[in-house]
């Protein structure tokens, strides 16, 4: 099978899944109770016309199933609808607080990846020694830390205690660092950063160690030393590149986590993200909003996974293609 | 593998010349003693048991060493709530004026019943979802593996938010209010549901592996039932696996429900540690003990359920490990 073949029944399998996490959504909202009604229930006082004004203008009285048909026929043209609470189209809020999610995920990823790379490495060329002890009883501890438990002590340290970082927020509504915006958002990125890149600095280190001690006793590692090879050279594109693969399916399932408890990080650094923006949602019961960062963030974790899944076609020719 | 004993009373009763089966203490060389046996001499492992055991001590005595009631708030009547510890009140008090160490030690019980009894749910459906399609194979195999690929991909944390919360809502005012810890049910309900699929993948991974072994076919031979075969034969032998995952499962299980409450969305009639950070996370600059502790608790017990499942994967597949 082509790997142009591949890539076209992974993304007939990658919209279904984003459909059905769709419908899934949908429908149990809609069993628990009408949006409306839940909608309302927090809010007494209102009139039975003004109910029946709002049901017409949300499309709330045709039937289920011609509902979610719409829904999904304007997704498909880019309107998700209007937010109930925020008065302004979703699409705009999905972009731009998904913009700033992207920003803390992607960089911790790439942060988490090269220290893991770095140190997982190291940790498998001296294995047992007291580096490699030290490393794994860090990184064990480092995968049971609650993240959130990490996130309140740095801000615990680094913003009450010492003063050094904001504590909350994307970016200075006065006084940014040295005037600059850039610098701003990167002074607001570190805490953040930081504990999100730890869990899966903790997580990576430990999964690239044991494949690297697995892969540092092959023949074909014996034979390039055996040729004459520098040892960093064996280690680092010999050993590295076979031991890399596991980890690459890893990155899909980490990233995955991150943006699943991104509502968590973001709660705790007052991040105006996806996260934020759908707890929100939720508390308010702001139901195009719920609909549509579902849908985003689904998206979002279906394309890393089929990006691995693309990657490890290119960096393994091995794999079948099926 | 274990060996199950073919010797009966009739066997004991012959000769005696030759050793039999009888006499070989199967006890002492059945596969759990066995690995409780390389369990022991394992340091991790036995780290992981005893932060576990501290706090199936503290949730199951608790009550007799808490030094309040855990809904004394007299502290506030003496102006000292939000008290630094002191020998009065070890961690402080919080800004409600309880003493946090109590509603530390009473969130044990809470953390537990969510961990254990969330992972009995679904280690039940995991267990027959993935054992009878291991077994039985086919297309409910095929149907079930893509549906587990379903529930791997979707972001859980974000469902399970979402029902919580709508479930919240539509109760009020109809006879499930009325049910102590409704909410607290509900959450232990939906992680069960929502965490059963690599149970299943392991189930049946396991299965497949044990229905072709000869004392499966042996038991069949003699005539054993396909409920037998399954619940008596392959069952026991699947444990090791199963039992790890449901360890990590537990860990896991804890962390979620305290994230879900550290998001507001838990239930306000019990105490758990989530719910405590929840409360005094606003309160951090001033107050810094009273999130700290509950972070710790959570810490230590997701900590011991990880090692707690390191060791019991050392004891159990000791081949997976170096």
């Amino acid at each position: 099978m082509g790997i142009l073949r591949f890539i076209i029944r992974r993304l007939i399998f990658m919209v279904a899944l984003v459909i059905g996490v769709s419908i899934l959504i949908f429908f149990m909202i809609n069993a628990i109770g009408n949006p409306i009604d839940i909608l309302l229930a927090e809010r007494p006082g209102v009139t039975p016309e003004v109910i029946e004004i709002v049901k017409k203008y949300y499309r709330l009285d045709r039937s289920l199933t011609e509902q979610y048909i719409s829904w999904l026929g304007n997704v498909a043209r880019l309107d998700f609808g209007t937010s109930i609470i925020f008065n302004q189209p979703v699409k705009d809020l999905l972009v731009t607080w998904g913009w700033e999610t992207m920003k803390l995920q992607v960089t911790a990823i790439l942060i988490s990846l090269g220290i893991a790379i770095f140190i997982g490495v190291t940790a498998a060329t001296r294995q047992y020694s007291k580096i490699d002890f030290g490393v794994m009883s860090a990184a064990l501890l480092g995968r049971s830390l609650p993240g959130f438990f990490l996130g309140i002590l740095l801000i615990l340290i680094f913003s009450y205690w010492l003063g050094i970082f904001p504590s909350y927020g994307a970016y200075s509504t006065r006084n940014m660092l040295l005037g600059s915006p850039l610098l701003d958002s990167l002074w607001h990125m570190v805490l953040p950063v930081s504990m999100l890149a730890y869990f899966n600095t903790a997580t990576l280190t430990l999964l690239i160690r044991s494949n690297m001690v697995d892969v540092l006793r092959q023949d074909f590692i014996m034979a390039a030393r055996a040729s004459g090879l520098k040892s960093r050279h064996v280690v680092y594109r010999h050993a590295l590149k076979n031991a890399f693969i596991p980890a690459l399916t890893y990155l899909a399932i980490l990233f995955g986590l991150m943006l699943g408890t991104a509502p968590v990080t973001e709660t705790i650094f007052t991040w105006p993200g996806l996260g934020y923006l759908y707890i929100t949602a939720i508390q308010q019961l702001d139901f195009p909003v719920i609909m549509g960062t579902n849908l985003v963030i689904t998206l979002m974790l279906v394309t890393a996974n089929l990006l691995t899944d693309i990657a490890y076609v290119f960096i393994d020719p091995r794999i079948r293609l099926e | 593998m274990e060996h199950r004993q073919i010797g009966t009373k009739a066997d004991e009763e012959g000769k005696g010349s030759f050793p039999t089966p009888t006499e070989i203490d199967s006890r002492k060389h059945g596969m759990w003693s066995l690995g409780w046996q390389r369990f022991k001499r394992n340091r991790t492992g036995m780290v992981g048991l005893a932060l576990v055991a501290v706090v199936v001590f503290f949730a199951l005595f608790g009550p007799f060493f808490a030094p309040y009631h855990p809904n004394d708030q007299s502290a506030m009547l003496e102006f000292r709530s939000k008290a630094p510890p002191s020998l009065k009140n070890l961690f402080g008090t919080d800004r409600m004026g309880f003493d946090v160490a109590t509603r530390v030690i009473y969130g044990a019980p809470t953390a537990l019943v969510v961990g254990v009894g969330s992972m009995a749910i679904a280690s039940i459906i995991g267990i027959i979802m993935g054992g009878f399609s291991g077994y039985i194979g086919g297309m409910a195999d095929e149907l079930l593996m893509r549906f587990t690929e379903f529930f791997l991909v979707i972001p859980i944390f974000i469902v399970i938010l979402i029902i919580v919360r709508i479930f919240g809502i539509v109760v009020v005012g109809t006879a499930l209010e009325n049910i102590p810890y409704l909410n607290l049910s509900t959450i232990i309900i939906i992680l069960g549901v929502f965490s059963w699929p690599p149970i299943a993948r392991m189930a049946r991974a396991e299965f497949l592996r044990l229905k072709e072994m000869e004392f499966v076919e042996a038991a069949r031979c003699i005539g054993v039932g396909r409920p037998g075969i399954i619940f008596r034969h392959i069952l026991p032998n699947a444990m090791p696996s199963l039992i790890v995952l449901i360890a990590l499962g537990i860990g896991g299980a804890i962390l979620m429900e305290a994230m879900i409450s550290f998001l507001g969305f838990g239930d306000p009639k019990a105490i758990s540690w989530g719910q405590l950070l929840y409360f005094n996370y606003e309160f951090l600059k001033i107050a810094p003990w009273a999130s700290i502790a509950p972070g710790l608790a959570i810490f230590i017990t997701v900590l011991g359920f990880n090692l707690l499942a390191d060791g019991l994967t050392d004891a159990f597949n000791p081949r997976l490990k170096e």
